[in-house]
């Protein structure tokens, strides 16, 4: 959104403190604006204020009674006050009117030390009671909302950010306000099982400890936790999250907003994935064959063996009998550092990250980004598939419909183009999103349906975390980093695999084989049919059984460096968990196979060094520090 | 001349049924209302100073004036939700005269400009209700209501809603959410349902008496109507008087012109020959008036200077026998059981309240205690998102101020020292 000049801007004063903001500014934005901290349980900065938990009520010069800052707008002049007696003693009374009815129950609740009734209690509220009530108003406890969260309606204070978040921010309206008065509860419709994937959110928008995760439940305490901002690996839409470690293991995400991205909302399928980051079995030592027998060895040791193979391999056969197969979990660095070692160590074309060969996917073809479909003027979502792969998209897409009122329309993948024409207005912005499987039927619609006066523009959604990164960086037969075209005739996975199992290929060398790769037929027999097998893997799998050489690898939470979402922003991970083990990092052990092959890399190998290094070769990645966008030039 | 208004009917035959209305020159007003226009007919309302008589007391011809122009459709709701303790007014309306409520609720649609009005009646009036809507059918059928009004190409639906037991539903704008079919409770204003009201468009809320005294307007004109009453309180007003009277009932008197005295006496005084102790002139909601408030006249703003207001016109007189602490408990329960729950101040508020009134009537209470409720009562009053948090203080803390030793004998008394033992209660 533009700013909005300074002329136009309202000047208010905050316990006499000036600030300028924009005319409509709630007096909540202003108080935050002059640096002054105001209390509230039911506004929430993603949702419509309702003014109801009266917390946030503050004076304003000229009105009578208290206002409440969460809903009240500004106006030219507006004398507010958030630190008169009158705002000191109501906290304290709204504090106690909250307090009448909860449970005792802080020294058993999860929420225990990141609870704003316990925060504001202790900074506004009174210090002791005067309740001579004996018996509090009792609700259920614990009761299981879905086998993802819990509700206790003790401990509920009836800010209905969960309802909001129903009617807002997902549409689904699973919890709704039952009974009235003091007996008022949240509850779903005659106790029916929590439905949506979005339920991970709820947990996180309740200010106290009345909806819980079944997965955090008990787990740990907020002040035995370490928060990393990092990004969700799970698709490849790049929420924003913190890891929240409890000694080596993730004890849960938690959103971290970024607007641009997933505007504060995870899917259950990337909040709750964290588990498998802290399963044990780990690939603990580094191995190699000595004397035909695979044994423990130094990573050093395994380094040396590993390029020894690797360089005789190469002279017996040469580099085309060598293929390079990454996966779409590795960082940008990482896969830079990869490509290298296969193009410029190697020497061999034979590079991938993926299973299966997709029409090449080029920038134009995600030249929408996801904040601005709230921006089209007409929405056109082809099949069920991209929002099956990026879940959170679903709910930028309702945030178009419901709050920025535009069109949504979902088609099936073979709708004719026609008459799909006839259904969008004929002058505006036009947003295609579409998974990449069917690209090429959004590229069809974006031919047709460009006019003089209207303009389609496509997203693409991946599949994985950083397939993205892979692409634009060049870990694939077809395209060097940034597009540009490869010489013909390398090999993508399958055809290596094929390959392999022939005898046609010697070599391979395997970074983070992931599941998908692992179940592939012939996957083990090509891994057991090549001479030289080299293997990075966190867990022990189908091709750490296979192979010459292992090297221990790093999961995404363990490490450091960037990896690009499907619009193509580069985002930072950092390390929220310390490996157990100490061993290098996997952009290290990268760069030491090809160091140790005769390659000079040019840089440190770390995380920061090699993002410049890489932003010299493909130019559209510099300037994405921060979290911005890959900016590509036309033709590149 | 009479100078009566909404019961100047009174007695003729027939008169629930369209015939019997018809007979008393009924629908007269709405075919001379067709025929002035709608500008015309707010000039009338306008002219007789008439003022809201749901409680708010706010000017009928202003609050018409809010609708934005141009903007359609736009609708009227009749607050029919009469449910504040010792009101009973508007079912005597729309028991007695539901013909005159559907033409005046006919007038204001037109002179408003809307096609749907809705009639949301309080869920317990039940034989109200089905006699509401036989009257709509009847004037449905002469052609009063339904598509082309008498000719002039104006549609109007009515539509009568029950609704479902709350309280808070006779507050305008919860009273809209539940007639969308959503939980009622007050929304957040601004906007006002002026601007967007049910369903998102223009809204107009009147009640039932407010809207029963158009017909009068539209055929002997505002002026005539604002002087049956004072300047400052303009007309004439149907007081409930209930409580410990002889003959409780609804009177219409005149506005400014009337004391309590009078309504008092016209409900046969002060039962059993007991002597006045108290009384509530606006409901259950309002403050406390004394002995020395008698020979005020029913005026707004005379009412308002004593500290108190005629709110929705229930008078309720209590008796020396009883025990205002006993009244506010009951009263203060009425209102922990009617909170909708929205906001913190209301909602815990009230049950903290009740509670300690519940100790302080059965004489456990420490001084301590009273203390915290006076102080309870200022963490509410004023701090709720609707008024019905405000008003659930009022009578308690007016009655505890005006009665200070009856509160305060109570403290540590282990009974009420005010109710004989054993006392059926009120």
């Amino acid at each position: 959104m533009a700013e909005t000049a300074a002329a136009e801007l309202v000047t208010v004063s905050v316990d006499d403190r000036m600030v300028q903001v924009a005319p409509g500014t709630l007096v909540w934005d202003a108080c935050e604006k002059a640096g002054v901290f105001v209390p509230v349980y039911c506004a929430h900065k993603k949702l419509e204020p309702v003014a109801v938990c009266r917390m946030c009520l503050v004076e304003v010069e000229g009105v009578p009674k208290l206002q409440p800052a969460c809903a009240t707008r500004v106006a030219p002049n507006m004398v507010i006050r958030t630190a008169t007696e009158q705002v000191r003693k109501f906290r304290d009374g709204n504090l106690e009117f909250l307090l009448v009815n909860h449970p005792l129950d802080c020294p058993v609740c999860d929420r225990g030390g990141e609870c704003d009734l316990q925060d504001f209690t202790q900074r506004y509220g009174p210090g002791r009671s005067r309740t001579s009530i004996t018996e509090k108003v009792h609700f259920d406890k614990a009761i299981p909302l879905s086998d993802k969260i819990y509700l206790d309606q003790e401990r509920c204070i009836l800010c209905w950010r969960c309802v909001r978040y129903y009617e807002e921010i997902t549409g689904e309206r699973e919890i709704v306000l039952q009974e009235r008065g003091v007996h008022t509860v949240v509850d779903t419709f005659e106790r029916r099982p929590l439905q949506s994937q979005f339920q991970g959110n709820l947990p996180e928008i309740c200010p106290v400890g009345a909806l819980t995760h079944a997965k955090y439940r008990f787990r740990a305490r907020p002040w035995d936790l370490r928060r990393t901002a990092s990004v969700c690996s799970h698709c490849s839409f790049g929420c924003n999250i913190f890891v929240d470690a409890r000694e080596d293991q993730v004890a849960r995400y938690a959103s971290n907003d970024n607007p641009e991205v997933d505007d504060s909302w995870l899917c259950d399928r990337g909040r709750y994935s964290f588990p498998e980051m802290n399963r044990s079995g780990r690939v603990s030592t580094p191995e190699a064959r000595v004397g035909g027998v695979r044994q423990p060895v130094s990573h050093r040791e395994a380094i040396e063996r590993a390029c020894g193979g690797l360089l005789r391999v190469r002279s017996e056969y040469g580099p085309e009998a060598m293929g390079v197969i990454g996966s779409a979990r590795l960082t940008n660095e990482e896969a830079f550092a990869l490509q290298w070692l296969a193009r410029d160590v190697i020497r061999t074309k034979n590079l991938d990250h993926r299973l299966g060969k997709l029409d090449k996917l080029a920038p134009e073809d995600f030249a929408l980004s996801i904040a601005e479909i709230e921006e089209c003027d007409a929405v056109v979502v082809l099949g069920e598939k991209p929002e099956a792969a990026a879940p959170v998209l679903t709910l930028r897409l309702f945030k178009a419909e419901q709050k920025r009122r535009r069109k949504v329309s979902r088609v099936a993948v073979d709708s004719d183009p026609a008459s799909l024409a006839g259904q969008l207005p004929a002058n505006g912005r036009i947003g295609v999103v579409v998974h990449q499987q069917d690209v090429a039927v959004a590229r069809k619609l974006r031919a047709e349906l460009t006019t003089s006066t209207r303009q389609v523009q496509v997203l693409s959604i991946l599949d994985q975390v950083n397939e993205r990164g892979c692409q634009d960086l060049g870990l694939l037969p077809e395209w060097l980093p940034g597009y540009r075209p490869a010489p013909a005739g390398g090999m993508g996975t399958r055809e290596m695999l094929q390959a392999a199992t022939s005898g046609k290929l010697r070599a391979l060398v395997l970074i983070d084989p992931w599941a998908e790769l692992e179940a592939e037929p012939g996957f083990r027999e090509a891994v057991a049919n090549v001479d030289l097998a080299v293997v990075l893997a966190a867990w022990p799998g189908v091709a750490t059984s296979e192979a010459d050489v292992i090297l221990p690898g790093r999961t995404l939470v363990e490490k450091a460096g960037t990896v690009t979402n499907t619009e193509g922003r580069v985002q930072r991970i950092r390390p929220g968990v310390e490996p157990k083990l100490a061993f290098p990092p996997d952009l290290r052990s990268i760069v030491e196979l090809g160091r140790g092959m005769g390659g000079d890399f040019g840089s440190q190998p770390l995380a920061g060094p090699v993002f410049k290094r890489l932003a010299e070769s493909v130019p559209a990645y510099s300037g994405t520090q921060g979290g911005l966008r890959a900016i590509w030039r036309a033709g590149i | 001349m009479s100078d009566l208004v909404l019961t100047r009917h009174q007695g003729a035959p027939g008169l629930t049924a369209l015939a019997g209305y018809e007979q008393v020159g009924g629908y007269r007003s709405l075919r001379r209302a067709i025929e002035m226009g709608p500008e015309a007919i707010a000039a009338e309302v306008k002219a007789s100073g008439l003022r809201g008589r749901g409680g708010a007391a706010f000017p009928t011809a202003t609050k018409w004036s809010f609708l934005p122009k141009d903007s359609f459709p736009r609708y009227l709701c009749v607050n029919a939700d009469e449910s504040e303790p010792g009101c009973f007014k508007d079912r005597v309306l729309m028991e007695e005269y539901p013909h005159q409520l559907l033409e005046g609720v006919l007038i204001a649609a037109f002179a408003l400009q809307v096609n749907h009005a809705f009639i949301y009646i309080r869920g317990e009036y039940r034989s109200q209700r089905e006699l509401l809507e036989r009257a709509v059918q009847e004037a449905r059928q002469a052609g009063y209501g339904g598509p082309n009004v008498l000719g002039s190409g104006w549609d109007c639906e009515l539509m009568v809603h029950g609704g479902a037991g709350a309280y808070i539903c006779g507050e305008e704008t919860a009273l809209l959410d539940s007639l969308e079919g959503r939980r009622g409770q007050p929304r957040l204003k601004p906007p006002f349902p002026a601007v967007k009201g049910l369903y998102g468009q223009p809204t107009v809320v009147n009640n039932v008496e407010t809207l029963s005294n158009l017909p009068f307007i539209v055929a002997e004109g505002g002026a005539r109507y604002a002087a049956l009453g004072t300047e400052a309180s303009p007309g004439t007003r149907l007081f409930c008087v209930s409580g410990h009277v002889e003959r409780p009932g609804t009177f219409e008197v005149p506005m400014g012109k009337t004391t309590f005295r009078d309504l008092l006496e016209m409900a046969g005084g002060v039962w059993r020959g007991r002597q006045f102790k108290a009384m509530q002139p606006g409901g259950g909601s309002m403050q406390i008036l004394g002995p020395q408030h008698l020979d005020l006249p029913l005026d707004f703003k005379a009412v308002a200077d004593a500290g108190s207001s005629l709110g929705a016109g229930a008078l309720v007189i209590m008796d020396d026998s009883t025990c205002l602490v006993n009244v506010a408990m009951r009263l203060v329960d009425f209102y922990r059981h009617e909170s909708c729950g929205k906001c913190v101040p209301c909602r815990e508020g009230t049950y903290f309240e009740s509670e300690l009134m519940h100790r302080l009537e059965a004489g456990l209470a420490t001084k301590a205690e009273l203390t915290n409720l006076a102080d309870i009562c200022a963490n509410m009053d004023g701090r709720c998102f609707c008024p019905l948090g405000d008003t659930a203080t009022w009578f308690v803390m007016s009655a505890y101020r005006m009665f200070p030793e009856e509160f305060e004998s109570h403290c540590g008394a282990g009974r009420c020292p005010v109710r004989e033992p054993l006392a059926v209660a009120v």
